[in-house]
């Protein structure tokens, strides 16, 4: 019998408060826009489904809270997610300095499998540029992460960087679903897996357990 | 046939044949066939099997040959590949064990055998559903007396009765079934492969023992218990259905009809072998058929036929068709079924075989005895492209009065023929539920109310219209009472019955039949036309003539373009339907900041939670790591988990409450009111929740040496100068502005205050004070330097006990708590250690026991005794690091009691 979905991944969506992160995940969606700024404090997700080469990947992503004073609770996040969108704003120069902090807390907290890729979002606000492109794709390429610069407004690149990074995904743990795919028949998903190999605490499926250790 | 009635024959009165099935038993190279029946007594079930005659009718025909009963230890596992059932339809091969026994099976194709292993499977499950009712099997003893020693499992099955009943046996089961349709070639292309590699890695293993299969299925990661589970539920979530349901729903969008011709013939051979060509039956139209649908009826009229089903002309007259097929065109036979003399062939032209899938055959036996297989019908389902099609073949009861016998055949093999769903959670199919139904065969309706030779009259004036009006099968349809929403074409061919055999001639037998439309062709759908409709006198060999019908029906297909757009807009619907039911709350304040938070006062603002979601929610404020609570022990939330209904609300306490233990690090601004909750919705969000407030440090919770360096009061130090003070207060000689008091200001006040005014209180120290008084007692002490003290002497009494309980470090310290312990009997030994405390400490201890030595002066007055006072104060300056036992109460009791008789003594 085909499976309609066959893997759950993890993706989070990190950067400066106000780069438009809740506005990037509500585009992909929901294909939805709302321009005023509402802080996201906490760490809320959205389900959606995508079809990577034939397999029904179903990604859960997750959108933290920007503010500086939540860091240290959202850092715990991080050890649970597969990818992670690194995102600045590309008329803050601000924001975009603040990658490199991000990029290294993912480092410290982040599996180190964890997939990245580096997001310039509000590329539509072409006069507040601050951030030239050439700046972003030369950070990306230090990282050694893709880049894509986006507009949750005009919709622009929204599905490519999503789906980049689902693939990157699929494809660093391909050699682990080849090896579940052998022993079972069944809906899973990565998460499980982590818990197997003593990766992951209690969490089941996609349900997260009030517990972080 | 039934066989399990020849079952039930053998069994006691409470015993039950639920159902039976034919298989092949596999032993090294041999194979065998046997006979099994699930038996149930009493909600237990077993397996018997049975050694057999080929067609088992009564108790006579089977013999037992062993029983496994369906416990704990019973497995089965099916081990078909999916390539070759998807396709054609083929053998189910399963592997049945049972403790250290295994038997491998090969059970037919069909319904009997899918139905064989859904009641075991259902069996199964429910012992496995209730493992602690072991089954006890004990109305299997007097048959395995019986048997024992020849049964066919080779070590015979151990004693029965006494057994470990195993929980981590498990019963696998390895669906072989893949769906090879468009839409899920769209879709899940890889699911296919994935599927077949799963299969290699089990087929190659062999037959593996108990052990290795218990590491097979331990290697995945589900665990004994939840196995068990997957086999009683669907194993497709509501999702996947939700998504099956709407393609369904908007098939129109995404499909659209495509035209392909389907030649359907019919010959009853009357148990003749095939003498002539069948070209001029099956090649009779300009261009070849897309779809070939051959039925044959009374292909073998001998007993060896209707008894054991098999017959050498299955194969002849296969052959004939097969050679007699459209020239210009190459087929693929994709299924041929066959109930005794009621056989079809379907075969399909080379290029169109790729889009045919899901092929069932089924058949039905409404003959002698209304099972048997003389009369009956057999069908073939499958799917082309993206529609659903049946074939049936049927040999309808014979004889001209018969005709509501008919009828009721038809009806029963309506209601009979169902094929196996390739999702076992679905209903079986039945042949009504196709898009399209070709009916074809020897209906054997007659020309009634009519003689022969009125009939022979009409056909020679080839007046087959009013002939027609005497047909049963058009009458019986009329009336509705048969073929309802079938439709067949007009007739204009003679009928095909009776004739001599090798002529055109009609009967000329005794009987002298009246000739008849006995064979025909009917169908039920949308967007179907008939080519043709003819029959073919060239052909002699029966006293049937065959039938052709061409018809041209509209198949749907699938647009991959859109059949992409619908299916990713529905994936996005359930997606945002998902996303919408995800728990979530307003809440009614993110920020919460407790202005001027003072010892022991309790503060609490309310959190209102407001379940905005689609579903009942379940919240929690979770622990943040290396953190052992969800919140610093100041802050409580109440309560801090719960369940909100839908659009229902829920209020949470945020209580601030400094006591003891959180004091002291709060005074010297160690530490602040600051904290950020967790509230988690289960399956859903986080929100942050911060917790500020201002902290008024207090001479509660702070140590004697640092009272001892305040001149002002506690709160109009800066925060700054409180911890610097704290740090050097290690630092004895630590150089020193001022020379620090000989006792905290605090302490001095409180006792001055009971001397002056209390110490002929009736009952100080042992009546409480009043809650409001002690707040304002410590904003006093804490803020100014009062003359006196407000509220009663009880209460000033009580906030000096609340003054010592709240020392981080006691009077009398914890590292001289021990040797205060140790030396409690010897008043001088207990006074040396007194004299060794840090000089504050010391002239507090000594200034309390003084002032209550000067109590106990009044004691005729204030009622106290050195006995309630050592009591009380004893656990106050001397406590213990840990926890005290009743010895060590003591102990400090007689160490202070020292101290209280001193001047007295």
């Amino acid at each position: 019998m085909a499976k309609q979905y066959d893997v759950l991944f993890r993706l989070l969506l990190l950067g400066d408060s106000g780069v438009g992160k809740t506005c990037l995940l509500c585009r992909f969606t929901d294909n939805e826009f709302h321009p005023s700024h509402i802080s996201t404090i906490g760490v809320d997700f959205k389900m959606k489904t995508l079809v990577i080469d034939g397999i029904k990947v179903r990604i859960q992503i997750w959108d933290t809270a920007g503010q500086e004073r939540y860091q240290t609770i959202t850092k715990q996040y991080y050890r649970r997610a597969q990818g992670i969108f690194l995102v600045y704003d590309i008329t803050s120069e601000r924001s975009f300095q603040h990658i490199m902090k991000w990029a290294s807390d993912v480092d410290e907290y982040a599996p180190d499998k964890v997939q990245k890729i580096l997001v310039g979002n509000k590329s539509d606000e072409v006069d507040k540029r601050q951030v030239a492109t050439e700046q972003g794709i030369k950070l990306a390429e230090a990282y050694g992460m893709d880049f894509f610069e986006t507009s949750a407004f005009t919709n622009h690149n929204i599905t490519e960087t999503f789906t980049r990074l689902a693939e990157q995904v699929l494809a660093a743990n391909k050699k682990d679903l080849d090896l579940l795919w052998m022993s079972i028949n069944d809906e899973f998903n990565l998460a499980a897996l982590e818990e197997e190999e003593g990766l992951c605490d209690s969490v089941t499926g996609d349900q997260r357990k009030g517990c972080w250790c | 046939m039934d066989q399990s009635v020849a079952i039930q024959e053998t069994l006691e009165k409470e015993e039950n044949c639920i159902t039976a099935v034919q298989c092949d038993i596999l032993f090294d190279k041999i194979t065998e066939s046997r006979l099994l029946g699930l038996v149930e007594s009493a909600k237990e079930h077993a397996i018997f099997i049975y050694t057999h005659r080929r067609m088992a009718i009564t108790a006579d025909d089977v013999s037992l040959e062993d029983i496994i009963p369906v416990s704990l230890d019973f497995a089965i596992v099916e081990v078909s590949s999916p390539e070759e059932l998807a396709v054609v339809g083929a053998d189910t091969r399963v592997r049945v064990s049972y403790r250290d026994e295994e038997l491998e099976l090969r059970l037919p194709f069909g319904s009997n055998s899918r139905l064989f292993l859904s009641e075991v499977n259902r069996a199964w499950s429910e012992v496995c559903k209730s493992p602690i009712q072991k089954p006890k099997f004990e109305w299997i003893n007097k048959y395995t007396n019986a048997i024992r020693g020849h049964g066919v499992v080779k070590q015979t099955i151990a004693p029965l009765g006494i057994r470990n009943i195993k929980l981590n046996q498990h019963l696998e089961t390895e669906k072989s079934l893949d769906k090879k349709g468009d839409l899920e070639r769209e879709n899940g292309s890889n699911s296919g492969t994935q599927k077949s590699r799963v299969y290699s890695s089990v087929e190659s293993r062999g037959i593996p023992n108990r052990d290795d299969r218990d590491d097979l299925v331990r290697s995945s990661s589900h665990t004994p218990s939840n196995k068990a589970q997957i086999l009683t539920m669907p194993q497709f979530g509501l999702r996947d259905n939700l998504i099956r349901c709407e393609l369904l729903k908007n098939e129109e969008l995404y499909t659209y009809l495509e035209n392909y011709s389907f030649f359907l013939g019919t010959y009853n051979v009357n148990g003749q072998t095939p003498k002539e060509s069948l070209r001029p039956w099956l090649s009779c139209t300009l261009d070849p058929p897309d779809i070939y649908c051959v039925g044959f009826q009374e292909l073998d009229l001998s007993k060896e036929a209707f008894f054991f089903n098999d017959t050498p002309k299955e194969l002849e007259w296969m052959q004939a068709v097969s050679e007699a097929l459209h020239p210009d065109a190459k087929y693929a036979l994709v299924k041929l079924v066959r109930l005794v003399g009621i056989m079809l062939i379907f075969y399909v032209k080379k290029e169109h075989a790729e889009f045919i899938s899901d092929v069932e055959a089924e058949t039905v036996g409404t003959g002698i005895m209304g099972r048997m297989g003389n009369k009956g019908a057999v069908a073939i389902r499958f799917r082309f492209h993206h529609s659903d099609i049946c074939v049936v073949n049927s040999h309808l009861a014979a004889h001209i009065e018969e005709y509501e016998r008919r009828n009721q055949d038809y009806k029963d093999i309506c209601s009979r023929l169902q094929f196996r769903q390739l999702d076992p959670t679905q209903p079986p199919f039945t042949i009504m539920k196709h898009n399209v139904v070709l009916w074809i065969g020897d209906l054997n309706y007659r020309i009634s109310d009519l003689d022969v030779d009125d009939v022979k009259e009409l056909i020679s004036k080839k007046d087959f219209e009013t002939l027609h009006s005497f047909d049963q099968l058009k009458r019986q349809i009329d009336k509705e009472a048969v073929f309802d929403g079938f439709v067949e074409g007009e007739i204009h061919f003679q009928p095909t019955y009776k004739y001599d055999t090798g002529s055109d001639m009609w009967d000329t037998s005794e009987k002298c039949r009246v000739p008849a439309w006995c064979d025909r062709i009917l169908w039920k759908g949308k967007n179907i036309k008939q080519k043709h409709y003819q029959s073919h006198m060239a052909l002699k060999t029966s006293d049937h003539k065959p039938v052709s019908s061409v018809l041209v029906i509209g198949i749907k297909r699938i647009n991959g373009e859109t059949y992409k757009k619908t299916f990713e807009e529905i994936v996005r619907n359930i997606d945002k339907m998902e996303n919408e039911c995800i728990p979530s709350v307003t809440l009614s304040k993110r920020e919460f900041d407790f202005k001027d938070v003072k010892f022991m006062q309790h503060q609490a603002e309310t959190l209102s939670l407001f379940n905005d979601g689609q579903v009942p929610c379940q919240f929690e404020f979770i622990q943040k790591p290396n953190e052992s609570t969800y919140c610093k022990p100041w802050l409580t939330a109440n309560p801090p988990k719960g369940f909100i209904a839908q659009g229902g609300s829920v209020d949470i306490e945020l209580e601030v409450f400094v006591n003891c233990s959180t004091a002291p690090e709060l005074n010297l601004g160690k530490q602040q009111i600051e904290e950020i909750l967790v509230l988690h919705l289960e399956r859903g969000k986080d929100y942050f929740i911060s917790v500020t407030g201002n902290y008024l440090p207090s001479c509660y919770g702070t140590s004697i040496h640092l009272l001892c360096q305040l001149r002002e009061p506690i709160q109009d130090m800066p925060q700054e100068t409180l911890r610097e003070l704290a740090e050097m207060s290690g630092d004895e000689n630590a150089e020193n502005s001022e020379k620090p008091l000989d006792i905290p200001k605090e302490l001095w006040m409180m006792v001055d205050h009971l001397f002056r005014n209390a110490v002929k209180q009736e009952d100080i120290f042992q009546q409480p004070g009043l809650r409001s008084e002690l707040a304002e007692i410590m904003d006093c002490l804490d803020t100014g330097i009062p003359d006196s003290l407000p509220g009663s002497n009880h209460s000033v009494a009580e906030a000096l006990l609340l003054f010592l309980d709240a020392l981080p470090e006691p009077v009398v310290p914890y590292c001289f708590y021990q040797q205060c312990l140790e030396s409690c009997s010897s008043a001088s030994q207990c006074e040396r250690v007194i004299s060794m405390l840090p000089q504050c400490h010391q002239n507090v201890f000594n200034y309390l026991a003084a002032f209550l030595r000067e109590l106990l002066k009044n004691s005729a007055s204030n009622r106290l005794d050195v006995n309630i006072l050592a009591t009380t104060f004893a656990s106050l300056l001397l406590r213990s690091p840990t926890k005290q036992d009743f010895a060590e109460k003591r102990k400090t009791r007689e160490f202070f009691q020292h101290f209280l008789t001193q001047g007295s003594s």
